[in-house]
């Protein structure tokens, strides 16, 4: 509503004379000739006289603009339009001083909109028509002066008025022009002198507001329902046309059905007579009429608010914050039934999405509950919360049902509004929380809503493999962004899911702790189907109690009632209650496997040795009542639980141990650092579980440990690890003495050990000594299950104290074979070749000792101390050393375990073992001594799997003690290998492609692989090298199977690092592609057996390994020949 | 009863050495505190709530501390090593100070016994320069009160209890010698009341029921000895305990004087009742000799811990037969 922009006033005529003199032509002319033209140009005549000035000409002015709209007959659409635009400037910038002006403009402008046969009617007109004249109107209405407008709410007037509104309404209803809806909308607004533009308007007084209202409430019906209508009605009008239209809603409902005008009596205006059946017309607003006035309204209420709470612009939303501010401000008395709705739609508003939407809502609840205490009658403040908790009650009696029924967006909507009656009702919740039923409603409906929907089987079947367990010293985001997304039945929507724990976290905030605490404690022990939610809502209610999650609002009747309740004490009490029931032995062991492999079953052999209870059990009591469910539920004794463990079982065990290892995390989070007085308790159940071997629970045991370092100010988990080693330590060690109750005891040891660094060495030194000693004790249970343990042990020794020497030995083979890439140079060659030859002879041996010595590296300082201090004493050993030296005594006996697996395992232990144990040699090789006949057998007679770890291993050892392995290897193990090769070649080329599915091509593939790196890492000498060589030499056969191929090219490959002359020239023996002309003449032609074969099954690879290792074959010409 | 084998409800670890000497202190339920004297000097104070240790003393100078107790009244840390010294220490506000000491003169392994006469006044009975002697002064003036030899070769004096009888005599002491027997001495006539051969072996612990005024002493073998006192103040050996396997560090009676509690060279502590000397529960945890066990003197009876230094360089702590504590 902006005024026309003006032009610059200097202009503008200032004498009343001058403009009447300029514009009367203009006037004349249009009055005698009405035509677009000349209202034009009246119109911009008019626009250079200034304000002052017009309103002494305005009724001149006024006249032949009227004439035009009352000459009768039918007239141009256009020419009204402009009529209408030109009246309109004029009263944009004059008043309307004379009623009869006002009354007149009025019908006549009424009359333009509407049909010529029913005035409440709009006739068929132009779009741009209707929307000058409405805005005309609306200029007659503001340009009203103050003392002739209220002459338009005399009774005499209704008729009129009543047309104008039926018009009005008519228009913003069918119109399908969104602006002139809205400008009939503002209309209506206006009539009714409530309008809100920015212009100044006409302030009634009280007894006026009465007038008014009283005059409007025959319109009331009539506009309540329309504007309904139209806020109700299409879901793709503008959000402008259902902003308004709330606007004069509860602009109407506010004046006429105003408590202040309600209560005092109406006086009885004695009408004057002749009124007729005008006076029929008259509303009287007496006590019955408001009330069953108030019941309709309330029905149209309800239906606006289910339209709009939920509706997707946020305007619409705001503008019933508006709307509920509004009449819960004026008519709260009035509309006492439609208090409730009214409080429902702030209510739901408090959680909206949109923080202009929350700061209004905020803004009227306080001004809603600050009305009621500011009432001195406090019986009023009462009936609010009244309100507020009955409420509170129909809601929580329904919302299982609305849980169940309702659709995602409604759910949504359903839980904001439980949440603002929540956050309203503030420290009263306590009160409402009290009654079992409403606590008991709202529990359930929780648990119903909260059900997980648990079928997915792939939860069940990902696995933790020690592999990623090495990678997870990474960082806590990766843990974060791991945690499985839940899946719910009767949800998806993650915004609903984060409403619910908000309305745990401000039930646990508000009510009583101990109460809560102890329902669903009840609800989780209970029934299995609702423990994992109950365990959901615990963590969120203890969350919530700690205040986290949970904004406190001002507007909440918080000051009735004292604060806070939840003292650090209570909570920690409350924490260690839960906390105590989720690891609990029957919540806590739950099978996650299915018992399918075998490896499980192993495990089952563990747990089958009698279940003893102890006498020590801090609450003996409770283990005996226990101990039956346990045996059934948890410890899946093959018998009673095989057939009920269905994937959905495990996948639910699953789900409620996450969500009780996230529930740990929250009540870390909870209590902070007071929390580190509960690891002791705490800790080793979350160790156990991360190293779980399903990849949910570990995943989320981690994501805990992460939450918990933090929320106990550790740094990192190896610091929470590290100082809480003992409680830890305590845990393992006394499990480990009852591992038939306790078979997890050695995963917490593998969690630590991969966590943690070398500081952790010392304390967990005794440990192992009980884990080895338990392993003695029992080697054929056991064993699987400890393997892991030493596995992790031996992979952490092996990252604590890298071993110098691997790699100083690594650096000298990168050195070396850097240094024979260089290209080789003749001259040099038969240099070194003479100098080699002279001192094989003798010759010049003094000079060259220091050359030689180099590539010795001196030995290691310490042991020279060590042998100079106590020549006859053993020097103790470092304990990560003589640790090492204990697991390879383990490893002497588990190498010929009957189980594969274990063998296989015992394999990558030894191997670390190797390593770790290079850096002293002379423990080293007995170690290696003592393990060789197990380790044969490996070798030469396993599973292939088998024989290519310990080839592994072979070669690690291989690393450090070579001298001591390399005679070994050629005199056990090469002849057997190479003699089995050669008799398997000729099968396996004849074979056909059922042969890869065989064990022995399976032995043959194994062996070749391992040989190749086997060779190189010995250093063997050349008759071994040979030996190899030509046992993989039928291999290149191109009828061999393509992998026996590729392995056997591999075997050539690392030969030919070793000796590449040697085996140049052996293959050049087998297929030289081409021939060999000497650089000089004087030197003999070079003559190779492979020369000018024609190609044969060999030739293939034999070409491949020459191009690949001796780079071109034109280049090998510079190759020495022999 | 066929009940199976208890475990411990936690151990502690770290004390860095053979554990030779436990003294528990739980009068203040807000923190617990269990004393340990380990074979490489350090005194630890463990706190029984956060099972942590929350001070460690070193004294001694590094040597094994043979025995540890503190002066209820005063709150005071007193220990004895095998430096020849018994040092007093003050640990209040966080100090760690020794302020006294006392040589002993003793090169044998024999404890210290201490005794309140009235708040703030001890007896200390403790081995002399001679291996026979026992001394007795009054802290904290350390003013002697006596020296007690015995007149027949009895050898080294191995263990002592000393206490203040109901009767109205002076303060008693019964000390175990070397060469199995033990000696009741009057304190303040200086005599011995009573003589008994209890074990073939050296007497190595000793225990003494105010109340029953009947004590029990373990030997280097297999049986357990106990005696009484009779209204003359004469011992009177009574019944015998054999046990599976040789030698007793340390015998200890719990409060209420239901329990007895040994520790054995057999890493095992035995628990009996102690009116009938019934073998009741072998505990087992610990992976060498078992060389210090000692109930708590809780307030509540259900909370009352028995706890057993091991030479494995760990303290176990059990919780055992607490359940019908009140009943009986």
């Amino acid at each position: 509503m902006s005024p026309a922009v003006m032009p610059p006033t200097m202009t503008q005529i200032s004498d009343p004379k001058i403009a009447f003199a300029y514009l009367r032509p203009a006037c004349v002319l249009l009055t005698q000739q009405p035509t677009v033209a000349n209202v034009e140009t009246l119109s911009t005549q008019l626009k250079e006289v200034n304000d002052a000035t017009l309103q002494q000409l305005q009724d001149y002015v006024l006249f032949p603009l009227r004439f035009v709209l009352k000459v009768p007959g039918p007239k141009k659409e256009k020419l009204v339009q402009t009529v209408a635009e030109t009246i309109s400037y004029v009263l944009e910038n004059t008043c309307v001083q004379n009623w009869d002006t006002l009354h007149d403009l009025f019908s006549e402008l009424c009359l333009c909109l509407c049909s010529p046969t029913d005035p409440g009617k709009p006739a068929d007109l132009s779009e741009e028509l209707q929307s000058a004249v409405l805005r005309c109107l609306e200029t007659l209405l503001h340009a009203a002066y103050g003392d002739i407008v209220f002459r338009l709410f005399e009774p005499v007037m209704l008729p009129g008025l009543g047309a104008a509104v039926s018009l009005l309404l008519a228009l913003a209803q069918k119109s399908k022009s969104r602006e002139i809806q809205v400008s009939a909308l503002k209309c209506i607004q206006s009539l009714a002198l409530q309008c809100d533009c920015k212009q100044d308007h006409i302030v009634p007084s009280s007894e006026e507001r009465r007038v008014v209202g009283s005059f409007m409430a025959s319109f009331l019906p009539g506009i309540t329902v329309a504007v309904t209508k139209i806020i109700t009605g299409d879901l793709r009008q503008g959000h402008t046309v259902t902003v308004r239209a709330i606007k004069v809603w509860s602009t109407t409902v506010g004046l006429v059905m105003e408590d202040a005008q309600l209560q005092a009596p109406e006086p009885q205006k004695t009408h004057p007579s002749g009124l007729g059946r005008i006076a029929q017309l008259v509303v009287h607003r007496t006590q019955e009429w408001a009330k069953s006035t108030a019941g309709k309204l309330c029905v149209l209420l309800k239906k606006i608010i289910a339209c709009t709470s939920a509706h997707q612009h946020w305007r619409v939303r705001l503008e019933m914050v508006e709307l509920g501010d509004h009449l819960l401000d004026r008519c709260s008395q009035s509309l006492k039934e439609c208090v409730g709705p009214l409080l429902e739609a702030l209510v739901g508003a408090v959680n909206d999405e949109e923080p202009r939407v929350r700061e209004r809502c905020e803004v009227a609840l306080s001004a809603v509950s600050q009305r009621n205490q500011s009432d001195d009658k406090s019986s009023r403040a009462q009936t609010f919360t009244d309100v507020l908790s009955e409420n509170l009650h129909s809601m929580a009696t329904s919302l299982p049902r609305l849980m169940r029924t309702s659709d995602d967006q409604k759910k949504l909507f359903i839980l904001k509004v439980f949440l603002g009656y929540l956050k309203l009702l503030g420290p009263l919740v306590s009160m409402v929380l009290n009654s079992a039923t409403h606590l008991d409603r709202i529990s359930k409906a929780l648990m119903q809503v909260l059900e997980l929907d648990v079928m997915d089987v792939r939860i069940v079947e990902e696995r933790t493999y020690t592999a990623t367990m090495e990678t997870t010293a990474g960082s806590h985001d990766s843990y974060t962004a791991h945690r499985q997304r839940k899946h719910f039945l009767y949800f998806t929507d993650e915004k609903i899911f984060s409403v619910l724990m908000e309305i745990c976290q401000t039930l646990g905030y508000y009510g009583n702790l101990y109460l809560l605490t102890d329902h669903f404690l009840d609800l989780y022990q209970q029934s299995s189907s609702y423990r994992k939610q109950a365990a959901m809502v615990l963590s969120e209610i203890v969350r919530g109690a700690a205040g986290i999650g949970v904004v406190t609002q001002g507007q909440g009747l918080e000051s009735q009632v004292q604060g806070h309740p939840t003292t650090p004490e209570d909570l920690r009490e409350a924490v260690v209650l839960v906390m105590e029931e989720f690891t609990s032995l029957k919540n806590w062991h739950l099978i996650t496997v299915s018992e399918d492999t075998d490896r499980d079953r192993q495990d089952q052999q563990l747990l089958s040795p009698p279940r003893l209870l102890s006498i020590s059990s801090t609450d003996v009591s409770n283990t005996n009542t226990n101990c039956l469910q346990v045996i059934s539920s948890s410890f899946n004794s093959p018998s009673t639980s095989a057939p009920s463990s269905t994937i959905h079982q495990l996948n639910s065990n699953i789900w409620q141990l996450c969500i009780q290892l996230e529930g740990i995390a929250c009540f870390a989070q909870a209590l902070g650092r007071d929390f580190r007085s509960l690891l002791m308790t705490s800790l080793y159940p979350v160790l156990e579980k991360a190293g779980e071997e399903t990849l949910l629970v570990s995943q989320a045991a981690l994501g805990s440990m992460w939450d918990i370092s933090k929320a106990c100010g550790y740094s990192s988990l190896k610091e929470l690890i590290n100082e809480n080693s003992d409680y830890l330590l305590n845990d393992i060690s006394l499990n480990l003495q009852r591992l038939s109750q306790h078979p997890q005891a050695p995963r917490v040891l593998t969690v630590m050990l991969t966590h943690s660094d070398c500081s952790l060495l010392p304390l967990v030194g005794d440990i192992i000594q009980d884990v080895l000693m338990a392993l003695d004790l029992s080697y054929d249970q056991t064993a699987a299950l400890f393997c892991s343990v030493l596995h992790a042990l031996m992979k952490a020794l092996a990252r604590w104290f890298p071993s110098n020497r691997s790699k100083t030995r690594e650096s000298a083979r990168t050195k070396q074979s850097s240094s024979r890439e260089e290209i080789l140079d003749i001259r040099q060659f038969m240099l070194d070749y003479n100098k080699q030859k002279e001192l094989a002879e003798g010759i010049g041996i003094e000079e060259d000792v220091t050359i030689e010595d180099l590539e010795v590296p001196p030995p290691t300082e310490c042991e020279d101390i060590d042998d100079t201090v106590s020549p006859d004493v053993k020097p103790e050993l470092p304990l990560h050393l003589s640790i090492t030296k204990d697991v390879m005594e383990r490893c002497i006996h588990l190498l010929s375990d009957p189980s594969l697996r274990v063998r296989l395992k015992v394999l990558d232990v030894l191997e670390l073992c190797v390593s770790v144990l290079s850096e002293k040699e002379n423990e080293l090789l007995p170690m290696a001594h003592r393990c060789w006949p197990p380790f044969l057998q490996r070798l030469i007679a396993d599973d292939p799997l088998a024989v290519l770890r310990a080839f592994r291993v072979l070669c690690t050892l291989g690393e450090t003690c070579g001298d001591f392995l390399r005679m070994r290897v050629s005199k056990e193990v090469l002849p057997k290998l190479s003699s089995s090769l050669v008799r398997q070649a000729p099968i396996s080329a004849k074979a056909g492609p059922v042969y890869s599915h065989t064990l022995a091509y399976k032995l043959q593939l194994a062996v070749l692989q391992g040989l190749g790196s086997l060779c190189q890492r010995l250093d063997l000498g050349e008759g071994d090298l040979n030996v190899v060589g030509e046992a993989c030499l039928p291999y290149l056969s191109c009828r061999q199977p393509i992998r026996l191929q590729e392995a056997s090219l591999s075997v050539f490959r690392h030969l030919i690092q070793v000796d590449p002359d040697t085996f140049w020239f052996t293959l050049n023996e087998l297929h030289c592609p081409s021939s060999y002309t000497p650089p000089h003449p004087d030197l003999q032609p070079v003559r190779l057996s492979g020369m000018g074969r024609p190609r044969d099954e060999f030739s293939g690879n034999v070409l491949k390994l020459l191009q690949e290792e001796f780079g071109s074959v034109s280049e090998t010409i510079n190759q020495p020949g022999s | 009863m066929s009940s199976p084998a208890p475990t411990p409800v936690y151990t502690l670890r770290g004390a860095g050495g053979p554990l030779n000497t436990l003294h528990f202190s739980c009068h203040d339920a807000d923190t617990p505190l269990l004393y340990s004297g380990s074979g490489k000097g350090l005194i630890h104070v463990w706190n029984l709530n956060t099972r942590r240790a929350k001070k460690i003393v070193k004294g001694h100078s590094g040597n094994s501390i043979i025995w540890v107790s503190t002066l209820q009244s005063t709150d005071a840390l007193i220990s004895q090593g095998r430096d020849m010294l018994v040092c007093l220490w003050d640990l209040s506000e966080g100090r760690s100070e020794m302020v006294d000491s006392v040589w002993t003169g003793s090169v044998g392994f024999c404890q210290c016994s201490m005794l309140e006469m009235s708040p703030g006044n001890h007896l200390l009975a403790f081995p002399g320069e001679q291996t026979e002697e026992i001394k007795i002064i009054q802290l904290p003036s350390k003013t002697p009160v006596c020296t007690l030899v015995p007149d027949a070769k009895v050898g080294m004096v191995m263990c002592m209890k000393l206490w203040q009888p109901d009767s109205g005599l002076g303060p008693l002491l019964v000390a175990g010698y070397e060469d199995g027997s033990l000696l009741l001495w009057d304190v303040t006539q200086r005599s011995v009341l009573s003589q008994a051969k209890a074990h073939p072996e050296p007497v190595m612990c000793l225990t003494f029921d105010l109340k029953r005024l009947r004590g029990i002493s373990g030997s280097s073998e297999k049986n357990l000895s106990s005696w009484v006192l009779d209204g003359q103040n004469n011992l009177q050996l009574q019944d015998n305990v054999t046990l599976v396997n040789p030698g007793i560090s340390q015998l200890c009676i719990r409060g209420d004087g239901k329990l007895l509690a040994s520790a054995g060279w057999d890493h095992r502590v035995r628990v009996f009742g102690w009116k009938r000397l019934k073998p009741l529960a072998v505990l087992q945890y610990h992976t060498d000799m078992v060389q210090s066990v000692a109930f708590s003197d809780h307030q509540d009876p259900r909370q009352r811990l028995l706890a057993a230094g091991s030479k494995d360089q760990r303290i176990s702590l059990w919780s055992i037969y607490n359940e019908g504590a009140e009943t009986g």
